[in-house]
């Protein structure tokens, strides 16, 4: 048993070597094996760049604008101011009306059929009637990514607010409260866990879509630059970009998680 | 020792565990020595969260000890273990699998070819009372019957010791009297070495040769008796009751503390 | 008290709205057709365009490039359950598995599906293989997180009764961890339907002659709105069939699963 051997060498702490050493080790391999591939031909150059030269373009890309005409840093301040206001609008609007809609059944009716038929059709599907309609500016990006995290910001709200324990509803009750204290009070509160669910989802959804918004109407940002790295023949600059929307992606989730930990701390000690 | 059987199956010397809990050392078992004789039904006696579980799971190979050893017929033994088979609390039938199924898992588990450990299990099933659900699913059955086939897959596997974790205590009153009696019947039918664990005094000494009482957590002996009442007993007879009243005297006190 | 009558005057009530709603979506979708008469059709001229379309066929019949679109993700979910509940079962089981080929996963995981398609098409070019593996490397991920989380998860109940029996690691896995991770898995594919039937589409948007995706996108390039509403129209309900498929298949494989 690998603890035995470990204890062995003198270390009980074989946590650091499975979440540390062991990973770092295999993302070292991982790197060699792709550079030592394209470096002796195995994978073509113009299939995938080496590991080695996309430091280089990396770091050329801060500041040079070429070939699609923007800088790296532009790129993804563009795809995040973008991304970030339509996910946000997506929960200002989208999680209230999930709560709304979970408590009143007057409203939960009359929005439910409008959004059961929205509901089915994927965000991608939106776009191109949003591009016909609002053409290819910033505006029609923003209501296509609204449109990706509004659905789970509903939905997770609407779900967890229907979940609020009963006993402590009945328990509100009794003490008086009316019917939107005890929705302010207790629905609000039991529902965050399914809340944050949803904006993480929501979260996630927005990056995708932004992504695809950017493919498919140009301009700029990190989607619109690896597509044009296809067009150039710019496997590195392919490759790079999907590093860095895969960093960026998995950064915001992070935050997001430091974000809901403070909020479940606060929540307790109310 | 005063038992019939004087061979003695089982041996524990010097079990103890701890949990390590925000780096400090949580004792839950200190240094229980004790031994088990063969086929005869022994029971531990002691109030919830004593850490009689742990002991079971330690005596069972589910769990390692922090230091001790334990013997089987006179060998030193190391985790799970061919002869030594558990009845759970929470009873853990498979849900996917048919009463059938569940019975027949430790054979399968063995390679016993399909047709022997069927006939097997079938056996098992028909002892226990539950001929004709072969192919019902756990969530069909009630809960006496669903730990009527946790007894018969245990059973089945032919252990020569069967531990027993407070198996009743899921089950209604009624119930538990009911399966109270079937599973002496089924222990005179085959008789196997039983550890059976309890917290109701009553279940304690209408079911056991010899009751070892447990103290509160962490577990350690602190007291052994031998029952000498006939069988059927009954739990109205004044030499019971006496038993009773001896017994939980010595539990109160723990309590108290 | 609630009185029968009362409880009747409310469900009448609550019908009332549903009803009101979709004939305001409908009013209002009139109303818009009314005042943006090039951009935006009116229900009957919707209409219309399915009739044209369903005579005179775009590349090939409606039905063919619906069926095209879900061919694909068929079997490009199919293959990621296959492979995926492999994959995810080892990152569940064995820690050594989830330190090494794990952390590989985790790197790449973030990336999104589409982001793939130029380093894709520059690979392999705009045929079907491509989308496939397309959808492929979005559904895989799925399978994977829950199925290594329906192992993780299993019911240390069942994995001690599993150890009791003597079980080694191979039964282990076969007769106990992979039959109790089975909702989790369900619940994956069930998703992954849905997020492959996204993918394939925008995998079809960005490079196709076939394709639900294609004919969304055709529409697009051609100003025929018509054409790009019947077609999400269909999206939404294929949408909507795959998920009711999945539940059902989930409903009849765990039947111990509704008593929990």
């Amino acid at each position: 048993m690998s603890k035995k051997k470990i204890e062995l060498l003198g270390f009980k702490r074989d946590k650091w070597i499975y979440n540390i050493i062991i990973p770092v080790l295999s993302i070292i391999t991982f790197l060699l094996i792709w550079e030592l591939l394209v470096r002796y031909g195995i994978i073509p150059t113009r299939y995938l760049p080496r590991p080695s030269e996309l430091i280089n373009t990396f770091i050329d890309k801060l500041s040079n604008p070429k070939p699609e005409g923007s800088t790296l840093p532009m790129n993804i301040l563009s795809s995040l101011r973008i991304s970030l206001s339509g996910f946000l609008t997506a929960v200002i609007i989208g999680v209230p009306l999930g709560w709304f809609m979970g408590w009143y059944k007057p409203i939960d009716r009359f929005v439910k059929p409008l959004f059961e038929t929205i509901r089915p059709i994927p965000p991608i599907a939106w776009i191109p009637l949003t591009i016909l309609l609002l053409g290819i500016g910033i505006r029609a990006k923003v209501y296509i990514i609204f449109f990706a995290a509004f659905v789970p910001c509903v939905i997770n709200a609407y779900t967890g607010i229907r979940l609020a324990d009963i006993t402590l509803i009945n328990v509100a009750k009794t003490c008086g409260a009316n019917n939107f204290q005890i929705f302010v009070k207790v629905g609000i509160p039991s529902s965050f866990q399914m809340v944050f669910a949803g904006i993480r989802i929501a979260l996630g959804a927005s990056w995708t879509t932004l992504v695809a918004a950017e493919m498919l109407a140009a301009g700029s940002g990190l989607g619109y630059m690896i597509l044009m790295g296809r067009q150039f023949a710019r496997p590195d600059l392919i490759v790079l970009g999907m590093l860095i929307i895969g960093s960026i992606g998995a950064l915001m989730a992070i935050v997001l998680s430091k974000i809901e930990q403070r909020m479940e701390v606060w929540r307790f000690k109310k | 020792m005063s038992v019939e059987n004087g061979k003695i199956k089982l041996e524990l010397e010097n079990i103890s565990k701890s949990y390590k809990v925000k780096k400090k050392d949580f004792l839950v078992v200190d240094n229980i020595s004790l031994e088990v004789c063969k086929n005869e039904f022994l029971v531990l006696l002691g109030p919830g969260l004593s850490g009689k579980t742990v002991l079971l799971n330690i005596i069972a190979g589910i769990e390692e000890p922090s230091s001790g050893k334990i013997f089987l017929d006179g060998e030193q033994i190391y985790g799970t273990h061919r002869s030594i088979c558990m009845v759970f609390q929470k009873i853990g039938l498979l849900p996917w699998k048919t009463v059938m199924g569940n019975t027949e898992i430790g054979l399968k588990l063995s390679g016993v070819p399909k047709r022997i450990r069927r006939k097997t299990a079938q056996k098992f099933i028909e002892m226990v009372g539950l001929k004709g659900f072969e192919n019902a699913y756990p969530h069909q059955l009630s809960g006496g019957m669903k730990q009527r086939v946790g007894i018969a897959r245990a059973y089945t596997n032919n252990p020569d010791i069967l531990i027993l974790d407070e198996p009743f205590g899921q089950l209604d009153a009624q119930t538990r009297y009911s399966m109270q009696d079937e599973i002496l019947r089924i222990w005179e039918i085959q008789k196997k070495t039983i550890i059976f664990v309890t917290n109701n005094i009553e279940e304690a000494i209408y079911l056991g040769e010899r009751i070892i009482l447990f103290g509160k957590c962490p577990a350690k002996v602190k007291e052994v008796y031998d029952i000498k009442l006939q069988r059927p007993r009954n739990n109205m007879d004044p030499d019971f009751l006496k038993l009773r009243k001896l017994i939980s005297s010595n539990m109160d006190i723990d309590l108290g503390v | 008290m609630e009185t029968k009558k009362t409880r009747f005057i409310k469900k009448a009530f609550y019908l009332l709205l549903s009803l009101s709603s979709i004939a305001l979506l409908i009013i209002g979708w009139i109303f818009l057709a009314s005042r943006r008469p090039g951009l935006f059709p009116s229900p009957q001229e919707t209409w219309d365009r399915l009739i044209l379309f369903l005579e005179k066929p775009l590349r090939g019949p409606l039905y063919k490039h619906v069926w095209d679109s879900l061919r694909r993700v068929v079997i490009a979910v199919a293959a990621a359950c296959g492979l995926g509940v492999i994959f995810g079962t080892a990152l569940g089981w064995s820690r050594l598995f989830k330190s090494t080929f794990g952390t590989i996963f985790e790197i790449i995981r973030p990336i999104p599906p589409i982001a793939w398609v130029p380093l894709i098409t520059i690979w392999f070019g705009i045929g079907e293989f491509p989308k496939i593996l397309l959808v492929f490397i979005g559904t895989f991920a799925i399978v994977v997180i829950n199925t290594a989380a329906g192992v993780m998860m299993a019911e240390p109940l069942y994995l001690a009764v599993g150890k009791i029996f003597q079980a080694n690691n191979f039964q282990m896995i076969r007769e106990i961890v992979l039959p109790a991770s089975i909702p989790a898995i369900f619940a994956g594919i069930r998703t992954a339907l849905g997020v492959g039937w996204a993918i394939v589409l925008a995998a079809e948007m960005l490079g196709s002659i076939s394709g639900t995706g294609f004919l969304i996108a055709r529409g697009m390039q051609i100003g025929d709105t018509a054409l790009i509403f019947i077609c999400m129209f269909i999206i939404g309900i294929i949408g909507a069939l795959l998920s009711l498929f999945a539940s059902f298949i989930e409903r009849r494989v765990c039947p111990w699963r509704t008593e929990k």
